[in-house]
């Protein structure tokens, strides 16, 4: 099945040729991978790396996966912060964040500084979000391979990237076209090479608002614009059951917004808001993207 | 230029030598307002303030430069005039366009020292041109000094109407070209200077720098808006196209239209399972010098507009039929169009800035697309603040709307800086009140999106303050008059009926909030249970300061959520102990009053240095840190100039001269006084003149020009300062305190009248202290040179201006904390501290006794 017929009614014209152009510039590797749309690469057969030692981590990384061992020893020490922090608290976070290459997502000037507690500018007005919030609302998630995650704002890909070691089924909506050309196209390098997983996320350029309504429900949706509402189809989108995390507020004093479905015993539907941290925990937010502008923001 | 150049006519005292002065202080004071401007649209603006206050550290670096150097500067005068005069103009245009090379984002600053980088290149670049600007004042002061009133009422009038000159251009140019203002100013400034001159060749000198300076504007981009500006978003849309453009002094204001906008400040979250569908492509977006977008909402189909029921400013239209209605600020519209929604009779709506009226009720192209929207005979346009409007009527609205009115949000990330919000204060709230009919309802709805909260615990002081003061007169306690509900990390909207809420309406506003997933957070008649505040309290201190505590009682410990803690403030706030609250709470949440008319500054100043620790989690606080941090950096460059000419050549220079302490103290008293009174006087006057621009306009030109008039004045009186001045000091002290008492009143009742009316009446009340403010520099400044301590006289000169620079910035401090009366207090009072020192400054030299 092509790309094409997986757009979504809502997409304009433009986009959609936008899109046809994106395609055609793919890597072969890639373009595969969307061929065969129905096989999804099966996450767990990626081995797991050690989490007994920093070495041991990177002796791993650079065997398995050719890592630059300055960069994964960075990301082993970057990763004890966020366990310390509590971004990071289960194995299965702690392993996709340690399997993520964020320096490959970074502009080349910014590479070095990685995985410094910061986020990164990237173009286009959009920047990178810091380690500690990427881990945090990933925690948030609790993904299981199961899932399909929704992320609204692909950017530079590190966010579904993670989501990849987590979910088979992560899709991702980037509003700025060029940007989600750019990224759509380093997932099919990687997918080619060494990181298959990066096969299964599916990209589209479109505007968030409106989710991906074909492949809903979602059971995981993750916003990283500034909102001045929940979208409405995006909380249709979300299954029953299912948890949306959303960071919001001026930078550096976000709280990160858990939004829950749920069926009451009479059959009605409603909808919970709750900080995660139930109002303990404000050091250390790094401040995200996007905060000043952005498709719903005021 | 060779130090044999050809020498210069010397014009002394005469005309063509003040006009070409007050020419080029015209020209410095309007490339720092362009320069503003430019900040304002392509990054922020209170950054635009900082490199403009470190760029006028130019003055005090040049005129530490002179006193050391005075002898070569008097032997190279001729020179010096000439190079400063040409250098001027081209480097004003070479920094402008490079420092659009070196755009950096405040977001970023912390986290890349790239961007760092750039903020130091931006600091070094704009810098550049006040150094010769400087130079050539420093030089004429010099020259002039034996007449030194007339030149500094050149200087004084050149700059106000400098001010003045660019604040009206900008109707008529574009803000890319604005640099042209500065620029023309200069070069006929020089051209002035340079006619008299005997050779021909600085002349032509200037006209070649004309043509690089007025090249480099035209050819080069002069203003580059930072990506991260929410226009910048817009313009990445696909679909996006630019509807509207306009500029004048209140901004650039741009609408674009793209059905990737969309907006519904507040919506229900159970919108998503009721309504059919969601409006579609519905709203323009619109942006003021590149921040937005404001959502401007477009004609809707018939059946699209049920939507409205679900945002939280529909509540009060549950409680009343067919109502009269006042929207106390257009913004874009969403108010009105709700109460027209919901059958409202009439609607009275209220915009403050001319710009958006004209945009919606003139342009061809948003007329079309708001369905004609403001021509609807049902409503009626007040083409002014509501703040301002209220007060004038009485008993009369059903209805009173006043929702989300700032388009950044109090609590999105507008935090980086100090603005006055007198539509939010406690006085403008009894207005809003008063203006309700006896049974009339008050709708207030903010964004809460700060967990815990701040901004709103203000807004909750300020309407009970005001309730307080409301139901003092009609009798009765305030606890039934309120209802509060909110959504968590969305919006929180306050209704207050002024003669109480029944039961059946208390029970109608509980189940609406029920069905639409709104939290109540008071009711009348309510008990929440909110559990013991005090652990509360620590809860939220220890999530800053302990956070291992925090955590470990996350399951069992209290509830820290900010409904509760909205419960346990408002529970407080009713039961009359709100001091308490405001005491155990961990941030400083006052109630806003038109003398501290703030959402800002939040840190308790003894919780500041824990908070240096963990500056990331107070970001939107950092403008208000900046302060404290740009009042340290400017003291310390203050006593640096102090010190520089100290350490050259306090032996040589200064040693036979008495008095030195003295006229330290006397500069160091005017150049804090005079900017603290002009800066404080900005923000005082907006009560009655609203826009900060035309304040800063009214205020620049008024004082300044008639401070130079007071300072040519001066001379008059030179023979006998000793007794003429102290009258003059205490003068000024006195009606300064006047003004603390008087004034905000006054004010308000100018707000009320039309408009050039209110300009005049201003500048009236401007004139009796900018007048005397204008002696005191003038006098020392001639006495200086009368008594031929010609160091001193440049020193001097230089110590009123880097303590100008403390001065500005020590005025939103005291504001915040103190109130802006007290700031004329401080004012007074640096007035009075210069008084005793003038006898200093009167000691003759030991060789001239």
């Amino acid at each position: 099945m092509s790309r094409q017929q997986h757009s979504p009614l809502r997409i304009g014209r433009r986009t959609a040729l936008g899109l046809a152009a994106a395609t055609a510039a793919l890597p072969g590797a890639f373009r595969r991978a969307w061929a065969q749309d129905d096989q999804t690469f099966d996450i767990t057969t990626i081995e797991r790396p050690p989490l007994s030692g920093r070495q041991a981590f990177i002796d791993f990384i650079t065997s398995t996966r050719g890592d630059d061992a300055q960069m994964a020893g960075a990301r082993w020490d970057r990763c004890q912060a966020l366990i310390g922090n509590q971004d990071l608290w289960r194995d299965k976070e702690i392993e996709a964040f340690l399997l993520t290459p964020r320096e490959i997502f970074a502009l080349e000037r910014n590479r070095a500084r990685a995985y410094e507690h910061a986020f990164l500018d990237i173009g286009w007005g959009v920047t990178i979000s810091g380690p500690h919030i990427v881990g945090r609302m990933t925690s948030a998630l609790d993904c299981v391979p199961e899932d399909r995650v929704l992320e609204i704002g692909t950017g530079s890909g590190y966010q579904s990237a993670i989501l990849s070691y987590l979910s088979a089924h992560p899709y991702s909506i980037e509003i700025i076209q060029p940007l989600s050309e750019r990224t759509t196209a380093t997932y099919g390098e990687l997918a080619g090479g060494k990181f298959p997983e990066y096969g299964n996320i599916r990209t589209k350029a479109a505007d968030g608002y409106f989710g991906w309504e074909e492949h809903a429900p979602f059971q995981k949706i993750i916003v990283t614009a500034a909102i001045d509402h929940i979208p409405p189809p995006l909380l249709q989108q979300l299954d029953v059951g299912g948890t949306m995390v959303i960071p919001v507020g001026p930078p550096g004093a976000q709280t990160l917004l858990k939004v829950g479905k749920v069926q009451e015993p009479d059959g009605t539907i409603s909808i919970t808001r709750e900080d995660l941290y139930q109002g303990r925990r404000k050091v250390s937010f790094v401040p995200f993207t996007n905060a000043e502008g952005g498709t719903w923001s005021q | 230029m060779r130090a044999d150049a050809p020498a210069l006519a010397r014009p002394g005292v005469a005309v063509p030598f003040l006009i070409s002065v007050a020419l080029i202080s015209g020209a410095v004071i309007a490339f720092q307002i362009a320069v503003m401007r430019v900040f304002s649209i392509a990054n922020w603006a209170h950054f635009g303030s900082l490199v403009i206050s470190i760029a006028m550290f130019g003055f005090g670096v040049v005129s530490a430069i002179m006193v050391i150097g005075k002898g070569w500067f008097e032997r190279h005068w001729d020179a010096c005039v000439a190079a400063s005069l040409i250098a001027f103009g081209p480097l004003m245009a070479l920094a402008n366009t490079l420092a659009q090379t070196q755009t950096f984002n405040p977001i970023l600053m912390i986290s890349n020292p790239e961007e760092q980088e750039r903020l130091f290149a931006n600091f070094v670049l704009y810098f550049l041109p006040f150094v010769p600007g400087a130079l050539f004042l420093g030089l004429v002061f010099l020259k002039g000094k034996a007449s030194f009133g007339k030149v500094y009422f050149a200087n004084m009038t050149g700059s106000g109407l400098g001010g003045l000159t660019i604040l009206m251009s900008m109707y008529l140019v574009a803000p890319d070209s604005l640099l042209l203002v500065p620029l023309v100013l200069w070069f006929a400034g020089a051209l002035v200077w340079f006619a008299t001159a005997r050779s021909r060749w600085p002349a032509i000198g200037l006209v070649a720098a004309g043509v690089v300076a007025v090249g480099i504007v035209a050819s080069f981009q002069q203003i580059n808006v930072s990506p991260f500006k929410g226009v910048s978003y817009a313009r990445n849309f696909p679909d996006a196209e630019r509807v509207y453009d306009a500029f004048g002094p209140l901004g650039r204001l741009e609408v674009y239209e793209s059905s990737y906008f969309h907006f519904a400040p507040g919506l229900s979250d159970v919108a998503a399972f009721n309504l059919p569908s969601m409006p579609e492509n519905a709203y323009l977006g619109m942006y003021m010098d590149s921040d937005g977008p404001i959502g401007i909402m477009k004609a809707l189909e018939e059946g699209d507009s049920a939507y409205f029921r679900f945002l939280p400013m529909h509540q009060p239209f549950l409680l009343k039929d067919e109502p009269e209605v006042f929207v106390v600020q257009f913004g874009g519209g969403i108010s009105t169009r709700v109460a027209l929604a919901a059958g409202a009779q009439s609607v009275t709506v209220a915009e403050g800035n001319p710009m958006v009226l004209e945009a919606i009720g003139e342009s061809e192209a948003l007329r079309e697309r708001t369905g004609n929207l403001l021509d609807d005979p049902r409503i009626t346009v007040v083409p002014y603040d509501g703040r301002l409007y209220a007060p004038g009527v009485h008993d009369r609205f059903d209805v009173i709307d006043f929702s989300l009115a700032d388009g950044t949000g109090l609590s999105s990330p507008g935090g980086f800086s100090i603005y006055e919000k007198y539509a939010y204060t406690r006085e403008s709230m009894e207005a809003y009140m008063r203006a309700l009919a006896p049974d009339g309802v008050l709708s207030v709805t903010l964004w809460n999106k700060e967990d815990p909260p701040k901004s709103v615990l203000r807004l909750f002081a300020t309407l009970i303050a005001a309730a307080e003061a409301v139901a003092a007169e009609d009798g009765g306690d305030i606890t039934n008059r309120f209802f509060v509900n909110h959504t968590y990390l969305s919006t929180v909207t306050v209704l207050f009926k002024r003669d109480g809420f029944t039961a059946d309406e208390v029970a109608a506003l509980n189940e609406h909030s029920r069905r639409m997933s709104f939290d109540v957070l008071y009711a009348p008649g309510t008990d929440f249970d909110t559990g013991d505040a005090e652990p509360v309290f620590q809860g939220i201190r220890d999530a800053y300061f302990d956070p291992q505590a925090a955590m470990a009682d996350m399951d069992t410990g209290a509830d820290l959520s900010a409904t509760n803690i909205y419960r346990i403030a408002l529970a407080a706030m009713m039961a009359g102990d709100g001091d308490g609250f405001a005491q155990s709470y961990l941030f400083r949440v006052p109630a806003l009053t038109n003398d501290q008319p703030y959402f800002a500054a939040y840190l308790k100043t003894g919780d500041i240095p824990g908070f240096l620790g963990i500056l990331e989690s107070v970001s939107d606080e950092w403008g208000y840190l900046l302060l404290w941090a740009t009042l340290a950096q400017s003291l310390i460059f203050g006593v640096i100039l102090l010190l520089l000419p100290v350490v050259f050549g306090w032996r040589t220079v200064f040693a036979p001269q008495p008095g030195k302490v003295g006229i330290l103290v006397y500069f160091m008293g005017l150049g804090l006084g005079y900017i603290v009174v002009e800066v404080g006087m900005i923000s005082k006057f907006m009560l009655a003149l609203t826009n900060p621009v035309v304040s800063a306009s009214v205020l620049i030109t008024g004082m300044l020009v008639f401070s130079g008039i007071g300072s040519l004045v001066s001379g008059r009186y030179l023979d006998i300062s000793r007794r003429f001045l102290p009258k003059i000091f205490l003068g000024i002290a006195a009606l300064l305190v006047l003004y603390m008492v008087i004034l905000d009143p006054i004010l308000e009742q100018i707000g009320l009248m039309a408009y050039p009316v209110r300009v005049l009446l201003c500048l009236l009340l401007i004139f009796p202290p900018a007048f005397l403010m204008g002696f005191p520099f003038a006098t020392g400044m001639a006495w200086l040179a009368r008594l031929e301590k010609e160091h001193f006289f440049l020193w001097a000169w230089g110590i009123n201006g880097s303590f100008s620079v403390v001065g500005s910035v020590l005025v939103p401090l005291v504001a915040v904390h103190y109130g802006l009366d007290w700031v004329l207090g401080v004012a007074a009072l640096a007035y009075l501290m210069a008084l005793p020192a003038f006898f200093a400054l009167l000691k003759p030299r030991p060789a001239a006794a």
